[in-house]
């Protein structure tokens, strides 16, 4: 059997979130790998959910929120963008390959786009086949 | 801890859930997991009977944790919150799994989708494990609003809410009431006066004391949150002299209104360079003189309207501007009335006629033989002044769409139908008061259908063209509408706070206060003698920066919390 990578997805509720939905009210179909976790902006995902989600047996992270200057918060994925280049970073230290983590802005009209980018994302992920992160990743998350 | 009794309750959706995921596979893997006290399917969970259902079993088996798998919470968390309340549950210990928008109906592979909904079912039943009852809190509400424009959508709200004994603080920026509309002389499609319409408006906002009008003013900024907004207005005097004033008020109408196309930006229709090429509001002005005619004071003998000036158009707006194409034809009408001998073009794109009495309105004007032109949205005419031997001040040149013809027309006064837009200024009023905007810079609704005058932030209404493009009885009704929520929210007395916020733990406070500078509401306070932090729960939307981003880990997001979220992330991997 071929290899299906998890996928854990972080939505803010206002765009991406309902983005998701208009895919599925949509019936737009995308690869069922992807398990969305809701929040409600983007700035509230801490790096350590990310880390969590890759530790804990995801493959790959998707962090979705508004469009730059539409966050319901007014600013809150610049918040969620400024973490990001950080956290890559540190992930490239534990060895995790640059596609397996993702940040996408998808408005909450943007069914088509949701289900593109989870698409590719699941097909980029499926290629680079699963995720071994040195054991002090794993370590590192344990002993949180 | 107390023992956990989880009852899991997955919906069918008729054939939308059960088509694709199979419903009792998902039930018969979480009824085996420790805390399940009980886990059904049902044919229409959000239906009376699957409520009850919901209700009677928190009571029948003491259930204190609900789980519905079932469509998108956005769809039914409030629906399936309510049922638990119902059945003597604090509402927030209910957790919904997304298996219909975000599983059935995206995944056709039945295989893949029942397993996912498995994950998604069993990353709810993880989390709900985690929830904490939440109570919603109360604050009073200042029955004082402030509308913000004195436009036909700024009086009428300010009317409204005035004639039902509330105070109003009504801010205008000029140094006049009537906003556009005051530049306009008859209205289509029933020809009455707009300076009538204002009268009766300025007159009674005028001689209501319960209005404090602010003319020659500006907000200058908006703190607190629904009920408890405090505004500062600028305002300067006939001298120059600028004075600021604090007011209290619980709720704001944006009412702020449209500016026109500037018709210069379309260089082939030559407006500020052919004299007698005028906009649809130096058109306006010959009308409220009551004398037609060309710069050199002649009478036109030929007249042509040129509709979709910036509108619905790929190169400036996209938009429809709904109200030019009336105007266009009351235009023809006076045109017609003033001189019956004038040849009147109207050369258009599309012949927009939708409102009440709009039709009929356009049957009676294009029977006063108007020469009627269609073009192409992204072809249009192009202007040139006439040469000597011609009668005629200007020629247009035209590819008529339904003759297929490239047709030269005379004229001698060029009306060019600007469209609106939204203000130049539109985006420091939506950071002022923390609303969103468009592409296009309209201020958004919070639904554009059901929700149509409120904003995303509590208390925030819009009314008018300051929305999108209206015409008068559509901006009449939002500015009512939002006074009547207002009203509604007055007359309530207090208002109820989502048990959802943001709290600090001052024992691991550390006093950084970067929480205070991250938070986009200014929801956090220093308190200068514990040097700690905390959350104003009024102020505060839940949005979790802070939580994020506090060094020491003290700012616990309620409902949100990282117990919750891991324990879902968990959940979905197992």
């Amino acid at each position: 059997m071929s290899f299906e990578p998890k996928i854990v997805g972080f939505l803010c509720n206002w765009c991406s979130y309902t983005g998701a939905d208009l895919a599925g009210t949509s019936r737009i179909q995308y690869p069922p790998n992807i398990r969305v976790i809701r929040v409600m902006c983007s700035a509230r995902i801490e790096p350590d959910f990310v880390l969590r989600a890759l530790a804990s047996g995801a493959d790959g992270v998707l962090i979705c929120g508004c469009h730059p200057g539409d966050c319901h918060y007014s600013e809150g994925n610049y918040k969620a963008m400024r973490r990001y280049p950080l956290l890559k970073r540190m992930l490239k230290d534990y060895g995790v390959d640059n596609d397996r983590v993702r940040l996408e802005w998808v408005s909450a009209s943007e069914g088509q786009r949701f289900a593109d980018i989870v698409t590719d994302m699941t097909e980029r992920v499926r290629a680079l086949g699963p995720l071994r992160i040195k054991t002090d990743l794993q370590t590192d998350m344990v002993e949180r | 801890m107390e023992e956990l009794k989880i009852g899991v309750f997955i919906c069918n959706c008729g054939s939308n859930i059960a088509h694709h995921v199979d419903v009792d596979a998902v039930r018969e893997a979480v009824e085996a997991m420790p805390g399940i006290a009980i886990a059904r399917s049902y044919k229409y969970m959000c239906s009376n009977p699957g409520q009850e259902m919901i209700a009677r079993d928190i009571r029948e088996h003491q259930l204190n944790r609900v789980v519905v798998a079932a469509c998108s919470p956005r769809m039914h968390e409030k629906t399936f919150r309510n049922a638990c309340r119902n059945g003597g549950l604090n509402p927030y210990l209910c957790e919904m799994a997304n298996i219909r928008e975000q599983c059935s109906w995206v995944h056709s592979d039945q295989l893949a989708a029942t397993e996912k909904a498995k994950a998604l079912t069993n990353a709810a039943i993880n989390r709900v494990r985690y929830h904490e009852p939440l109570e919603s809190l109360t604050a009073e509400m200042c029955p004082a609003t402030l509308v913000i424009g004195g436009g036909i959508a700024g009086l009428t709200a300010a009317l409204e809410l005035a004639d039902a004994a509330h105070q109003v603080y009504l801010v205008e920026r000029t140094a006049t009431l009537g906003g556009n509309l005051a530049r306009v002389d008859l209205t289509a499609p029933h020809l009455d006066s707009a300076r009538d319409l204002l009268t009766e408006r300025i007159t009674r906002v005028r001689a209501n004391s319960r209005i404090t009008l602010m003319l020659n003013s500006e907000l200058q900024s908006l703190a607190g949150y629904v009920g408890n907004y405090a505004a500062i207005i600028r305002t300067k005097n006939g001298s120059g002299e600028v004075q600021e004033r604090k007011v209290d008020v619980g709720n704001v109408v944006v009412a702020t209104g449209y500016q026109e196309f500037d018709a210069g930006r379309i260089t082939h229709y030559g407006h500020g360079k052919l004299p007698n090429v005028v906009t649809s509001f130096e058109f306006e002005q010959m009308l409220r003189k009551g004398r037609i005619e060309t710069r050199h004071g002649k009478l036109p003998q030929y007249a042509a309207i040129i509709h979709c000036v910036g509108s619905r158009n790929k190169e400036f707006h996209p938009y429809c501007s709904r109200v030019c194409c009336m105007t266009a034809l009351k235009y023809a009408h006076e045109l017609k009335s003033a001189n019956p001998a004038c040849y009147v073009s109207d050369i258009y794109v599309d012949m927009h006629a939708f409102g009440k009495g709009h039709e009929d309105f356009y049957k009676t004007t294009s029977e006063v033989k108007t020469l009627f032109l269609m073009f192409e949205k992204n072809e249009r005419p192009v202007v040139r002044k006439a040469g000597p031997n011609d009668d005629c001040e200007m020629l247009i040149e035209v590819n008529e769409t339904l003759s297929r013809e490239r047709i030269e027309i005379p004229a001698d006064l060029i009306i060019l139908m600007v469209g609106m837009e939204a203000r130049a200024d539109s985006g420091e009023v939506a950071r002022l008061v923390n609303i969103s905007q468009d592409q296009e810079g309209w201020f958004m609704e919070s639904h554009p259908k059901l929700d149509p005058v409120a904003t995303t932030t509590d208390g925030i209404y819009i009314a008018g063209t300051c929305a999108a493009p209206k015409d008068i009885p559509d901006t009449v009704a939002q500015a009512r509408a939002a006074a009547a929520r207002i009203l509604g929210k007055i007359a309530k007395g207090k208002i109820e706070i989502d048990g959802v916020f943001a709290e600090v733990n001052e024992d691991r406070c550390s006093g950084c206060r970067m929480c205070n500078e991250l938070c986009p509401y200014s929801a956090i306070e220093f308190n200068d003698q514990t040097r700690r932090s905390h959350v104003i729960p009024a102020a505060c939307k839940a949005c979790g920066a802070c939580v994020a981003a506090c060094p020491s880990g003290a700012i616990k997001g309620r409902h949100f919390t990282v117990e919750q979220l891991h324990a879902q992330i968990d959940g979905v991997l197992a």
